[in-house]
């Protein structure tokens, strides 16, 4: 039977599906009109951050031209393509008009994003926290989200509290989205985090997941889909992303790290610690990772996982965790906040190393 | 009696867990360990073998890598402890119900925990004691659905975030009917740190003490009770072994 120009009836599915692209199209296409109504140095950045994006969401998109559940979606799929594409040549042809001097100073402003995974109790909380603070303090514009059902990380940033879910109006129903929900339809990332965000110290922007353990209104799960938009989508220049994901396996196999460039494992000194973070680097395969041995004392390096900064054991810190207060508030300048600094300042360095990683995997 | 031990990540969980199953098989009681959890511990804390431990068939994994799928009929959950138990020291049989190690197509994630439940609530726990370590959270103890004749026991250590995610759990358990749920305060370091525990769980709490000979087992990949069953932290647990055992 002939199909020209007939409409079929998409499933709840292949909706979401379109509807996560349409988001990324107008995502991407935000972020072109600023590059190019941008003047000076923002015209660096806004290309910088339209490559980038346009590059993470070429990688993304690869699975779905695959995926056998979507087959009927081929020509949207193959129209979405042709366009990232055309975003990466656009981007990549005026950053070569550019001086490299200029072009370097925009990859440094360039937002960072770290997802931060390892084992529960390693020190994930602490890390994301601290480093989203130091980032804000070195004048950048910071997001940080709790992906974890467990909240934690709003006492390590110095809230008080470990709760800061999206309001009510800033989510909708959706029977083809998983768990049913996600971000209302109009609400673009940067949006939802400069209204609904609590500001913590430093000026950090912080959301939560809905709260776990309330069978009847399943607020966790509400709101996991739209803080995972918010990190995928997020297209405003110059912002960090700060994830802190749930302890073990389970988030980052279901991909909650994918918004991220750079992986931070965070590994404490116990053996078992070791054993999870060496189960979790296949799992993050293809994104660049940065070792943290957290609680270091003088042990030997567990094998194969040399780390990058060593976090020392701090009885300060371990006293903020208990009080449920900020150890950079309570700790200022001991040896875990320096590494921590230390760690800030390797995320931050020039992106070039993470680059051509990215080329070697891909 | 069925026991569900939950609790942050990092709270001690598996360690717990482990010692208490040693302690339960001690005294004479035929003790079932599932390893709940997606990133499987607990044959550790038993003092099974690093080898064994990393070569140990998860029962959603060795289902999955034999073509079984969620069309099949169930398989009976007696059945598959006899094919993926593993005899532990001390007598106890010790299964886990999925590891997730790879990316990869299939929802090991939902299926783990859909394991659990049907594990957890499934096996017979008439004449022996079934001890479930679960995942890191809240989420596994949503999915075990312990009732109310069960015993569910929330660890935390002394920080404010185990603190409060034993909370809920204590709060996810009574709504769901449990009875019998301890707080139990792991690396307790002072009276005040079980207080602390006790005033915001607002139940019983019995503390396990913080023990540098469970740090030392754990940096050798050794259980702690096979290093010194009468350590501070394995005697506190010997303590909780009382408690679980009180009609």
């Amino acid at each position: 039977m002939a199909d020209g120009g007939q409409t079929t009836e998409r499933t709840p599915r292949e909706e979401a599906v379109l509807a996560t692209l349409d988001r990324q199209a107008a995502a991407l296409g935000h972020l072109r009109d600023l590059a190019e109504s941008a003047t000076g140095d923002d015209q660096a950045l806004g290309w910088v951050t339209l490559e980038a994006a346009a590059d993470r969401a070429v990688r993304d998109h690869e699975p779905l031209l695959r995926a056998r559940r979507l087959e009927a979606l081929a020509p949207d799929l193959a129209a979405h393509q042709a366009g990232l594409e055309h975003h990466r040549r656009a981007a990549a042809h005026a950053l070569s008009l550019l001086d490299a001097g200029v072009r370097r100073d925009a990859e440094r402003r360039r937002g960072r994003r770290v997802a931060v995974i390892g084992k529960g109790g390693a020190g994930k909380s602490m890390i994301s926290a601290t480093v989203a603070r130091l980032l804000a303090r070195q004048g950048r514009r910071v997001f940080c989200a709790d992906l974890d059902s467990c909240h934690g990380t709003g006492y390590s940033l110095g809230i008080g509290t470990t709760f800061a879910e999206l309001p009510p109006e800033a989510l909708e129903e959706h029977g083809g989205s998983s768990y049913g929900w996600r971000l209302a339809t109009g609400l673009l990332p940067h949006q939802a985090v400069e209204r609904h965000a609590v500001t913590a110290p430093d000026g950090v922007r912080f959301l939560t997941l809905g709260k776990i353990g309330d069978p009847a209104e399943q607020r966790a799960r509400r709101s996991v889909v739209a803080l995972r938009q918010i990190l995928g989508g997020f297209a405003e220049p110059g912002w960090d992303l700060v994830g802190d994901l749930e302890a073990g396996p389970t988030t980052p196999f279901e991909r909650y790290h994918s918004f991220a460039e750079q992986v931070v494992v965070v590994v404490g000194p116990a053996w078992r610690s070791a054993l999870t973070a060496r189960r979790l680097l296949p799992i993050v395969a293809g994104v660049p990772t940065i070792i943290v041995s957290n609680r270091f004392r003088d042990e030997p390096d567990h094998e194969g996982l040399a780390p990058e900064v060593r976090v020392p054991f701090d009885p300060a810190v371990a006293d903020a965790e208990r009080a449920g207060l900020a150890p950079l508030d309570e700790a200022p300048g001991s040896p875990a906040m320096q590494a921590c600094a230390q760690l800030v300042e390797l995320l931050t360095r020039d992106l070039h190393q993470t680059d051509n990683h990215r080329e070697a995997v891909r | 009696m069925r026991i569900a031990v939950t609790g942050k990540g990092g709270a001690g969980k598996s360690t717990v867990s482990g010692a208490l199953a040693r302690h339960l098989a001690r005294r004479g009681h035929t003790v079932v360990a599932v390893d709940a959890d997606p990133n499987p511990n607990l044959a550790l804390c038993l003092g099974l073998p690093q080898e064994t431990v990393e070569t140990m068939e998860p029962i959603l994994n060795a289902l999955l890598a034999s073509g079984h799928t969620h069309n099949d009929p169930k398989p009976d959950p007696e059945d598959l402890l006899t094919r993926y138990g593993l005899q532990a020291p001390g007598g106890v049989v010790v299964v886990a119900t999925g590891k997730i190690e790879r990316p990869s197509n299939a929802c090991l994630c939902c299926g783990s925990h859909n394991t659990t439940r049907s594990f957890f609530g499934g096996l017979n726990a008439d004449d022996r004691i079934v001890l479930a370590d679960l995942e890191a959270g809240l989420n596994d103890l949503l999915w075990a659905r312990p009732g109310p004749d069960d015993v569910v026991l929330a660890v935390a250590e002394p920080s404010a975030k185990a603190v409060e995610v034993a909370r809920r759990a204590v709060a996810i358990a009574q709504g769901m009917g449990v009875q019998r749920i301890l707080g139990v305060a792991n690396r307790a370091e002072s009276e005040r740190d079980v207080a602390a525990l006790s005033e915001a769980l607002g139940i019983e709490v019995l503390p396990v003490a913080e023990d540098p000979a469970v740090e030392k087992a754990d940096e050798q990949a050794m259980a702690p009770f096979d290093l010194d069953d009468t350590s501070p932290a394995m005697a506190d647990i010997a303590r909780l072994a009382d408690w679980v055992l009180q009609a």
